[in-house]
């Protein structure tokens, strides 16, 4: 017993040394963005708010900000939508080119972000979409629809397979069982989805520089002031925005507990 | 309920059609179009449509490319057999040593990362890795080193990480903790060994999850352009960078797709015998 | 004491909504005039052009690029008319010419009787059949940029301190083959003639590039390049200049770029207009307000790299409002460093494309250097 006792020390140890390599770099970023320096070097400098204010006074940010909000909105819930109606079509159905299907959905992932970049821009500039806050979101709901897809599959998957035929058998209309049955017992799935293909939204890049044209976003800006002259307002808006939406997440987190635990009670 | 066999009527196509759709348009379309291009032609830093495969011979007959293609592909094993194993442990913890509650916070913690700039994060890698960053000043209290950690592969590793650990950690754990805990139970009560039973009980019934997991790690690697540049300092070049570098030499947007069309190939064929693997019913002893 | 907590709340709904509101009120004008800029980071950023912005009512939309190529790609992917104003390169601006991406310019607009350097008026590329497409605004020069507590300034007089023993695995590239190629063609003593290169000089170019690999420490973009001599992680840098070290030597690093006796190469930056843009008059005012010598003091102090003054009286007006900065880069007449006076002394180069070669020959080569 002493043996598997310390075992579980070694385990628990590793777990925490993992989880510190994990959030070493966000605790830095944290850090050096109240440094003063403008490298930020070890010794650290002062503490300095001058990053902060710098980025709160640019209105480009905050623009960028606004754009950012708008493109994972709406992403996520279109990736939330067509994952759905894959995922649904899947567990339900039984078609032709089946295979071929499921193919087309699950690929993109699969593509380097940077060819999908260059895919896109030229594809979008040929049809004359380019440059627009939407062809973000276009192509971001390609990319993130495979994620929404995974996790409602799986929801899918434990429900009773008796329940939707029992649904009918009373008389319920595919409609209705959809809106009354199917929905409901979804419902966690697609608040996870929602969340993540957010999140994934969020922080893409390299689709989103190639053909966002001037409407730029959050992570756009960090990647022009990295590839320009690095300074820590990077770090500044890292910061901010992880702490924006880390206390989005959690409220939602916790409001998600709270409504499951009132409904366990009924 | 057994899926239906195909009857197609507005309730069944409500829910096929609108990815068909809106995968043609914004997927099938730019990677055809990505193919089309990479037989175009560039003259005077102006693309023109043709049909040539010089973009392609030129491509192939550069030893520089296929240097590439091999260093990409081994660094980017490498880190997925590195990361699956570090993440073990750890998961194989998360997953049978720790409370529910527990495993359920971490593996929240795990997702935080995803809310921070991958960007954001690996700019403070470059602090931490440095010579005069924080490791080295704490090795240096111990009379060690300096290291040289950035611009090697250890860089670009620790960026690659940066990226597929936290995923590789929530797949992995998530599979085991599905295990039907009787099976472990019960192999115990045989008589089976610690060991024997992670070889004989929990790989294979985790197989689908961890293959699944290291195929993301693999993707992930593959086309990460930022690890192997901003940590890695190009040395040497990947994939990826080579794309970027190949845009910059008069608008060679049609070899830059060469490239992007071999990786793509590379990364559908170890996608598929991965996912064939993962989901092959093979009862090995 | 209730009217005292209510003050106190209203004071902190209203500074609530004050700080909600601060972002918001600068696009609170309705008429103000959104102009689209393409230009290498930090040319949009308040300190170069938030005076302008606020004197004449608009305000700047820049997208950056990192590099000529870069920008071509993103006009050529872009509806016309999407840019109003183009920071090129200046062995860009034939390009854009070529490809109809800008608008002729009438040359009395501009003041080209106050230029510092003659060449600076009649700049290569920038005239075609007598007419003006793009208006020189900044420059600066590369050549040997290094760590001062490993090479001395005499060393630092030729590029062979590259391949000093001492700087092993802690040279760096900025990554891009056009300035760096061009150097080791100075080093090779091809002068004035390094980018016309015929077939044995251009071998002998990349051989002893080659030579140099086994010195390299890596590949970087700006960023990097920045973080790297900062941090000592590099100590001698090719393919920059003064426009990299300048910025880290004001923040307190021991670096420094100097003009090797091979000589050196200046890249040059210019202004075009957009073309089918319908904002022409207040772009042509903002070219003339960057060659003002208020827009030159700027240009000087620009956060993001500095490039120094190209009109007399741009100059002047450094000297005297940043002497100090003036100093430290050397524009002062008389200095012996004076970039007008390294260009009079033929020790400095514009920044061209290969003659005999295409930028693909070279940007193999480069991709083969980088990776032996």
């Amino acid at each position: 017993m002493t043996k598997e006792k310390y075992l579980n020390f070694i385990l628990i140890t590793y777990l925490i040394f993992i989880f510190v390599f994990i959030f070493t770099p966000i605790a830095f970023s944290v850090i050096f963005s109240f440094n003063s320096q403008r490298f930020p070097t070890i010794p650290l400098g002062n503490f300095s708010l001058e990053w902060y204010i710098k980025i709160f006074n640019d209105p480009g940010v905050w623009q960028a900000a606004i754009n950012s909000v708008i493109v994972s909105l709406v992403t996520c819930i279109l990736a939330t939508f067509l994952g759905f109606c894959t995922a649904y079509s899947d567990y339900r159905y039984r078609f032709k080119f089946k295979g071929l299907y499921l193919a087309l959905v699950l690929l993109p992932p699969t593509i380097p972000l940077i060819i999908l970049a260059l895919a896109m821009l030229a594809w979008l500039s040929k049809i004359g979409m380019s440059g627009q806050l939407w062809s973000i979101i276009c192509a971001h709901s390609v990319l993130t629809a495979p994620f929404a897809m995974a996790i409602i599959r799986l929801r899918l998957n434990q429900i009773d397979p008796d329940l939707e035929s029992a649904a009918w058998n009373l008389g319920g209309s595919e409609w209705a069982t959809m809106r009354y049955v199917i929905l409901p017992y979804c419902k966690p799935a697609i608040i996870s989805s929602l969340c993540l293909t957010a999140a994934v939204s969020f922080d893409e890049f390299a689709i989103s520089w190639f053909v966002s044209g001037l409407n730029k976003t959050v992570p756009v800006i960090i990647l022009e002031i990295v590839q320009g002259n690095i300074d820590p307002q990077v770090n500044a808006i890292g910061t901010f925005v992880f702490f924006t939406s880390m206390t989005l997440v959690i409220t939602a987190q916790i409001f998600f507990l709270t409504w499951q635990m009132k409904g366990k009670n009924k | 309920m057994k899926p239906t066999k195909n009857n197609l009527n507005i309730y069944s196509l409500t829910f096929r059609l609108p990815i068909i759709i809106w995968q043609l348009l914004f997927f099938v379309g730019p990677v055809l179009f990505m193919v089309a291009m990479s037989f175009f032609l560039v003259k005077n830093y102006r693309m023109t449509e043709a049909f040539e495969f010089i973009n392609w011979t030129k491509m192939f007959s550069k030893n520089y490319f296929w240097d590439s293609y091999w260093f990409t592909i081994i660094i980017a094993g490498t880190s997925t057999l590195l990361t699956m194993l570090i993440a073990f442990p750890a998961s194989f913890t998360l997953a049978f040593k720790v409370s529910d509650n527990i495993r359920r916070w971490a593996i929240f913690m795990l997702i935080i990362p995803f809310f921070t700039s991958y960007l954001v994060r690996t700019f403070s890698w470059y602090v931490i890795l440095a010579e005069k960053g924080v490791i080295n000043a704490f090795f240096s209290y111990l009379d060690l080193g300096p290291f040289k950690m950035l611009n090697t592969h250890i860089g670009t590793l620790v960026g690659y990480m940066t990226l597929t650990l936290p995923l590789v950690i929530i797949l992995q754990t998530v599979t085991m903790a599905n295990i039907d805990r009787n099976l472990i139970e019960a192999a115990y009560n045989l008589g089976c060994k610690p060991k024997s039973i992670i070889q004989r009980v929990i790989i294979p019934l985790s197989k689908t999850g961890f293959i699944i997991a290291a195929v993301f790690c693999f993707i992930l690697s593959f086309g990460d352009f930022v690890a192997p540049f901003y940590l890695g300092g190009s040395q040497e070049p990947t994939l990826p960078i080579l794309i970027l570098d190949t845009t910059k030499s008069g608008q060679q947007w049609p070899r830059a797709a060469v490239v992007a069309i071999v990786m793509m190939i590379t990364l559908f064929s170890i996608a598929f015998i991965g996912i064939m693997t993962a989901y092959s019913k093979s009862f090995k002893k | 004491m209730t009217t005292k907590k209510n003050n106190r709340r209203n004071f902190l709904k209203l500074s609530g909504a004050t700080a909600l509101s601060i972002p918001f009120v600068s696009r609170a004008w309705a008429s103000t005039v959104e102009l689209n800029m393409l230009a290498w980071y930090g040319h949009g950023e308040p300190d170069i052009v938030s005076e302008f912005e606020a004197a004449n009512n608009v305000k700047f939309v820049p997208k950056y690029y990192a590099g000529g190529d870069n920008m071509l790609a993103l006009i050529a992917q872009s509806p016309p008319g999407t840019y109003d104003i183009i920071l090129s390169d200046a062995e860009f601006v034939q390009q854009l010419n070529m490809a109809g991406y800008i608008e002729d310019l009438e040359p009395s607009d501009y003041p080209f009787d106050d230029m510092l350097h003659e060449d600076f008026t009649k700049f290569p590329g920038h005239w075609a059949n007598g007419k003006l497409h793009s208006v020189m605004v900044r420059g600066g020069h590369l050549g040997v940029s290094y760590n001062k507590t490993v090479i001395s300034e005499e060393e630092a007089q030729s590029y062979s301190c590259f391949w000093k023993p001492e700087v092993k695995g802690k040279v760096g590239h900025f990554d891009w083959h056009l300035p760096n190629l061009g150097m080791m063609s100075l080093y090779k003593g091809n002068g004035s003639g390094l980018w016309d290169l015929d077939n044995k000089k251009w071998q002998a170019v990349q051989d002893v590039t080659m030579s140099l690999r086994s010195q390299v420490g890596g590949y970087f973009d700006y960023g990097g390049t920045f973080n790297s001599l900062k941090n000592g992680e590099m100590l001698a840098m090719c393919g920059i200049g003064d426009w990299i070290t300048g910025v880290l030597e004001k923040d307190g690093a021991p670096v420094g770029s100097v003009i090797p006796k091979e000589g050196g190469i200046q890249w040059t930056e210019s202004y075009c207009i957009g073309k089918g843009t319908d904002k022409v008059d207040i772009i042509k005012k903002f070219i003339n307000y960057m060659l003002s010598p208020v827009g030159q003091v700027k240009s000087a102090q620009m956060a993001a790299y500095p490039g120094f003054c190209i009109t007399k009286a741009g100059r002047a007006a450094l000297i005297e409002a940043d002497p100090k900065e003036a100093k430290r880069s050397h524009q002062m007449e008389g200095m012996p460093n004076d970039p007008i006076a390294l260009i009079n002394d033929g020790r400095i180069h514009y920044r061209d494309i290969p003659k005999q070669q295409t930028l693909e020959d070279w940007n193999d080569f480069w991709s083969e250097y980088k990776n032996a």
